[in-house]
């Protein structure tokens, strides 16, 4: 198969699922009296300025950060059929406790910001550690123990955050932890306009963009080139097979979530290390069920997720000039949901379509070989050939 | 319900497009002199929940339309998404496209005010709820509301209503904000009947802000206090308030409902009969009052304006009748607390 | 053919296609009225899109059915079943909790007054079971019954329904030879009371014993017509691949004396409460060996090579790989040093289906080379290995891209095969190797499975076919309730002997031959 089929194959889903959403969106749309054309100007106007482009520009790459994260994280899962939603738990613990630590320290500067990392990582890996160890010794679902662990974590934040870790005056409206020093904090990297000769808003990209982007390339390796991707995906497709393949299922579950946890404690980091400084009663939240819809839409794939998730901020980012140009916002939400579905569709038809495909280049080739001279021989005498 | 809000929405849209047509001279940051031209072009961004929530963003969007029926002018209105991750990208949109005063409904855009109003040094802001006084931006203004005062009129109107000489008092989240208000209603009640038994509770603590969206556990805390004696609750509680009105309809009590005249949003005749008044926070009359002083270019930006008793940024409903027999006590205490001669404490 | 009589069933120019294939092309078939006409072919050669098209589960493209002489459309299996048409299929469709009565009429139940009326209904099964000596017993429930039993349940359903044409797909698949005699002596009731048997097989010589015509079909059309009683299984088999045939038979005695496994006194427990499912089982496998394990299925064969394998954990006994003892060892570990495997369901434990071929022939050897590289895959090396196991084993697929799922069973398996044999491995577990795969395949399978015990592959064996296990064997154990309880000469056993064994009943069976 050529590289571009691979390609096409690859494609075919998601390509289908946005098509399906757009047409779906656009009847609701015109059911609702809306002009789908306008609304679409509206989305890909990113501006008048260079500056107002930019800053737009920044504003959905900084949006999909966490979403490509939460995405990342969702999928190790996926690819072994795992289905994590502890994912929002695992990222708000991981924050709480980097942001206490990390105000808690005083590091040079890429130590400082390592720490943090590493307390995050750490964080979200036990938090989903705990999913794996009760799947493996106690047979519990990890749907309802994670959701479970939704809850504590969102309790058990709340609490810490009013108490141990209150780092805001008394009286503030919002409760926060103290403020993450200096040293702790990513830089925006809005030095590379600069450099490309581009204008430079105020607003500033995410440093922590180079992170996920190593995290991203690494996750990406890991699943598609390594053995334990392989045994991971394995895993996913067929648990009978890949224990008799000499799989440990168990410890795969293990690893899994422990991997998925580590990722998604770092979902929050973008706006801790580069806006917030610290976690508060404000912190953004939902991202960790925003990543399911990311890791469909990108079909467990980190290049998939990577796009997912900039699809979804940039769809995001459209809510805001939709209302000022008075078109209903509630079409971006419309679309999202209505891509998850079509996203869940889509693959279905793409499935069957190039299965069918496959198995009827196959049934092409298993015609007899060239070389095969046992083909042509018949039995003389007793059989009649053909009917009478 | 819905149908009416885009029907809303669309002929805004028109009301927009008109006025795009019109050669606009405010749009590159003169602010000042298109406001003194009466040509306002106001932006409102809403807190997560948007218009339609029935309280604070509905009683914002009163405020601006009141002023634009006094002033002119057209409303531009934008609702964060779900998690209230793009508020900046409102007020960055507000301010780009020439909206000038921009006004941010809830304490949840201090931040985002921070970060956007100083790139926009001719855009005049206001941010409800929150104090802009240690924030160091001189072209913003914090519009606060003295709850405590309004709920000491709701204390006072308790206690002057009970027959068992025994009220209770439901809070949402047990935040400062909240406390303020608790403060203000035992300091009331304590001063019409000296010796009233108050039973205070809270859904939940600080930081867990179920406490405002759960009505069944505000119903639980009401029916404790309705069965221990009480005949008179007040909620602070927000969404959680149905629950304080379900167990008084249930223990044949009365309520007190908040922010807004409950008696009318309800929506409930069975309910609407049990809430005695309600302790309102006038976000309208504040907004109002702060667009007129800005046309009249009387905002001086980075101060905080308190709406209290006197300004009529705080008080009591009086839809229902229920306290119309009271009606004198409570004008007699609202003068003493204008006048100074009560002085209303802010933490219980 | 006489023309005076009508045929019962007579099928014209049937063609179906589906989707880019031809299913059945002219398919041309003259069943006479009273007769058991066999249907054979290989897997995969069009015999159950045929026997639907018959059923009414699908409409042909082009042709005409006639039945008793008069062209019928069938657009459902009711109409079917109102053409007198019924089919038993080879998966039971039985309610387990039913009762035999309750199963027979489900569906078309005599009612009175509303409700079932039973006596009726116990008058008809009685009236069936007895003209067509099925010895059915109403109120048993169908859980209870044995497989051969179960199959005279869904034979007088169809009865039931007023069926004269009996359409029999794969009846033997599941019965051992005792209970194909038996059933094949219904089948002679049948005929005797003028019903018509369409049986579809593809296990020769029962065809030859029961049947009173044969027709071939091979890549979708019928090849041609043959008389059982002048023609032989051989025969008709090459008919059938249009090519000659080797025999499972093995040559000459590999054995060596080197043992590569030995299993003692192993032990696996069943589940909580219940008997071991592998009880005190020893025995040895020589290089160059192949062991058979005999049984009907559900004897704890399956669980016997799961414990070799490492899926299961032995609560007692010991396994040895050559010298070193590996019961506590992992499943990959055991893999890696030598025990290869062949699933008895491919699709359950060797495949990937989803998968690429590429990536099925890393499945199992994740940890050696060629495809694997340190904690890396080697796509480039797996890719090459999977198109060289392709050429050498004659996978036949367009590449080592393609998904799993798109081969037929019998070129997953030759990959399964080929992938297990590149490993070198010096045991290997083998259950149901051909299992499910076409002559073809099965004879390929085979040959392999020789070359390999040639070269001193100690092999252990279990299938259900039992010409199969006679024929690779050398040396072969019977398994029955978790236990070996016997051993015999493949040379000198007979398939009716061993089935006495598989049952318990250690001796031959009467001979029920119609």
């Amino acid at each position: 198969m050529t590289v571009l089929r691979r390609l096409g194959t690859l494609l075919l889903a998601p390509a289908l699922a946005v098509l399906i959403a757009v047409a779906i969106s656009a009847a609701v749309m015109a059911l609702l009296g809306v002009d789908p054309l306008q609304v679409l100007s509206v989305m890909v106007d990113l501006g008048d300025t260079p500056s107002q482009q930019i800053t737009a520009v920044v504003a959905i790459l900084n949006r999909a950060l966490p979403l490509f994260l939460a995405g990342l994280a969702v999928a190790i899962g996926f690819r072994m059929s795992l289905f994590n939603i502890g994912v929002e738990g695992q990222y708000r613990m991981a924050t709480i406790m980097a942001a206490a630590v990390g105000a808690a320290v005083t590091l040079p500067g890429p130590l400082h910001v390592l720490l943090i990392i590493v307390v995050a990582m750490a964080v979200g890996a036990i938090w989903a550690g705990i999913v794996a160890v009760l799947k493996v010794t106690r047979g519990v679902s990890e749907v309802i123990s994670s959701i479970m662990l939704n809850f504590i974590a969102l309790g058990l934040a709340s609490y810490l955050l009013t108490g141990p870790f209150r780092g805001s005056p008394e009286g503030a409206s919002t409760v926060s932890t103290a403020q993450i020093p200096e040293s702790g904090r990513l830089g925006g990297l809005n030095g590379i306009f600069d450099v490309l000769g581009l204008a430079n808003p105020p607003r500033q990209l995410y440093g922590f963009l180079l992170v996920a982007v190593l995290v991203g390339i690494v996750v990406w390796v890991l699943l598609q080139r390594t053995r334990f991707g392989f045994d991971l995906r394995a895993t996913g497709l067929s648990p009978s097979a890949a224990s008799a393949s000499g799989v440990d299922a168990r410890r795969m579950v293990v690893k899994a979530m422990l991997l998925s946890g580590a990722v998604a404690g770092l979902i929050g980091l973008p706006d801790l290390l580069g806006r917030t400084y610290d976690y508060n009663t404000d912190f953004t939240s939902g991202l960790g069920f925003l990543g399911i819809a990311v890791a469909l839409l990108g079909r467990n794939n980190p290049g998939g997720i990577a796009l997912a998730a900039i699809l979804y901020a940039f769809l995001d980012r459209a809510s805001v000039p939709l209302q000022a140009a008075s078109l209903p916002s509630s079409v971006v939400t419309i679309i999202q949901g209505t891509i998850v579905l079509a996203v869940v569709v889509a693959n279905e038809i793409a499935g069957r379509i190039t299965r069918r495909a496959a198995e009827r280049a196959s049934r092409q080739s298993s015609g007899p070989p060239p070389d095969d001279s046992m083909t042509t021989r018949r039995v003389p005498g007793v059989v009649s050939e053909g009917t009478p | 319900m819905k149908a009416a809000a885009l029907l809303l929405a669309g002929s805004m849209a028109l009301a927009a497009c008109a006025s795009d047509e019109e050669p606009s001279s405010g749009s590159g940051g003169g602010g000042e002199s298109s406001a003194a031209s009466g040509d306002l072009q106001i932006g409102l961004a809403y807190d997560t929940g948007g218009r339609g929530d029935k309280s604070f963003n509905d009683s914002a969007y009163a405020g601006v339309e009141a002023a634009i029926g006094d002033l002119g002018g057209d409303v531009t209105e934008l609702s964060p998404n779900a998690d209230g991750s793009n508020r900046v990208d409102l007020l960055t949109q507000l301010a780009d496209d020439g909206n000038n005063p921009v006004i941010a409904v809830g304490f949840a855009f201090a931040d985002a005010l921070a970060e956007v109003a100083p790139q926009y040094p001719d855009t005049e802001f206001a941010i409800v709820d929150q104090s802009v006084a240690d924030m160091g931006l001189d072209n913003a203004t914090g519009l606060l509301f003295a709850a405590n005062e309004g709920s000491y009129l709701g204390g006072v109107a308790a206690a002057l209503k009970s027959e068992s000489g025994h009220i209770g008092f439901v809070g949402g989240v047990e935040t400062t904000l909240i406390q303020e208000f608790e403060a203000g209603f035992v300091a009331g009640a304590q001063a019409a009947k000296p010796g009233i038994v108050i039973d205070r509770q809270y859904i939940s603590a600080a930081g867990d802000f179920s406490g405002f969206a759960d009505p069944a556990r505000g119903k639980i805390l009401a029916q404790g206090m309705f069965q221990s004696g009480a005949d008179i609750v007040y909620h602070a509680a927000g969404g959680s308030g149905q629950g304080v009105f379900e167990a008084a309809a249930e223990a044949g009590g009365r309520a007190i409902g908040v922010d807004s005249d409950q008696y009318e949003t309800v929506g409930d005749p069975a309910l609407q009969a049990v809430i005695m008044t309600s302790v309102l926070k006038r976000v309208d009359v504040a907004i109002q009052t702060w667009i007129t002083d800005y046309s009249e270019g009387s905002v001086e930006g980075g101060s905080d304006v308190v709406n209290d008793l006197e300004s009529d940024g705080v008080g009591l409903s009086t839809s229902g009748g229920q306290i119309d027999d009271i009606k004198t006590q409570l004008d007699d205490y609202t003068q003493q607390i204008i006048a100074g001669d009560i002085e209303v404490p802010t933490a219980p | 053919m006489t023309e005076s009589t009508p045929l019962a069933v007579e099928l014209r120019g049937i063609t179906k296609r589906f989707p880019g294939v031809v299913a059945n092309s002219d398919i041309e078939l003259r069943v006479a009225r009273g007769e058991v006409h066999a249907i054979v072919g290989e897997n995969g050669a069009g015999k159950s899109t045929l026997m639907k098209t018959l059923y009414g589960m699908h409409r042909p493209d082009e042709g005409q059915i006639l039945v008793d002489g008069r062209e019928v459309h069938l657009r459902s299996p009711n109409d079917a079943i109102a053409a007198g048409i019924g089919m038993v299929h080879q998966h039971f469709m039985l309610a387990d909790n039913f009762t035999v009565l309750e199963n027979i009429v489900l569906g078309s139940e005599p009612t009175k007054g509303g409700r079932l009326d039973r006596a009726a209904a116990r008058r008809r099964i009685t009236e069936i079971s007895d003209s067509y000596s099925l010895g059915l017993q109403p109120d048993v429930l169908v859980e209870d019954l044995g497989v051969g039993d179960r199959q005279r349940v869904e034979i007088a359903k169809v009865l039931y329904r007023g069926a004269r044409i009996l359409i029999l797909d794969e009846p033997t698949a599941v019965l051992v030879p005792q209970e194909v005699d038996e059933l094949f002596g219904n089948l002679a009731e049948l005929k005797r009371e003028g019903l018509t048997v369409i049986f579809i097989s593809h296990k020769l010589d029962e065809v030859r014993k029961v049947a009173d015509s044969i027709t071939v079909i091979r890549r979708g059309t019928t090849v041609g017509t043959a008389d059982p009683a002048t023609t032989t299984a051989r025969q008709l088999a090459e008919m059938m691949v249009g090519a000659e045939l080797p025999t499972p038979a093995t040559r000459d005695s590999t054995v060596r004396e080197a043992p590569v496994l030995r299993i003692s006194h192993l032990t696996v427990p069943g589940g909580v409460g219940s008997r071991a499912v592998v009880d005190d089982v020893s025995m040895t496998v020589r290089e160059g060996e192949v062991v058979g394990i005999a049984g009907v299925e559900g004897n704890g064969q399956s669980e016997l090579i799961d414990a070799v394998l490492g899926l299961r954990l032995p609560a007692a006994g010991t396994v040895l790989l050559g010298e070193e003892e590996i019961t506590d060892w992992s499943t990959r570990r055991r893999r890696e040093r030598g025990v290869g495997f062949i699933p008895e369901d491919r699709h359950r434990q060797g495949m990937l289906l989803d998968a690429p071929l590429w990536e099925n022939r890393i499945l199992g050897h994740q940890t050696r080379p060629p495809a694997v590289k340190g904690a890396f895959i080697d796509r480039k090396a797996a890719r090459t290995d999977t198109s060289r196991i392709m050429r050498e084993y004659d996978v036949r697929a367009p590449g080592p891209n393609t998904p799993a799922v798109a081969l037929s069973g019998g070129n997953q398996q030759k990959l399964i095969v080929g992938r297990e044999m590149s490993a070198s491995p010096r045991v290997l577990l083998a259950a149901h190797p051909t299992r499910g795969v076409d002559v073809g395949a099965q004879s390929v399978i085979w040959e392999l499975l020789k070359d390999a015990r040639a070269e001193g592959l100690g092999i252990l064996l279990v299938s259900a076919d039992l010409e199969e296990l006679i024929g690779l064997s050398d040396t072969l154990h019977v398994m029955l309730r978790g236990k070996l309880v016997a051993t015999v000469d493949p040379r000198q056993v007979t398939p009716e002997v061993l089935g006495g064994y598989m049952t318990g009943g250690h001796e031959t069976s009467p001979a029920g031959v119609a």
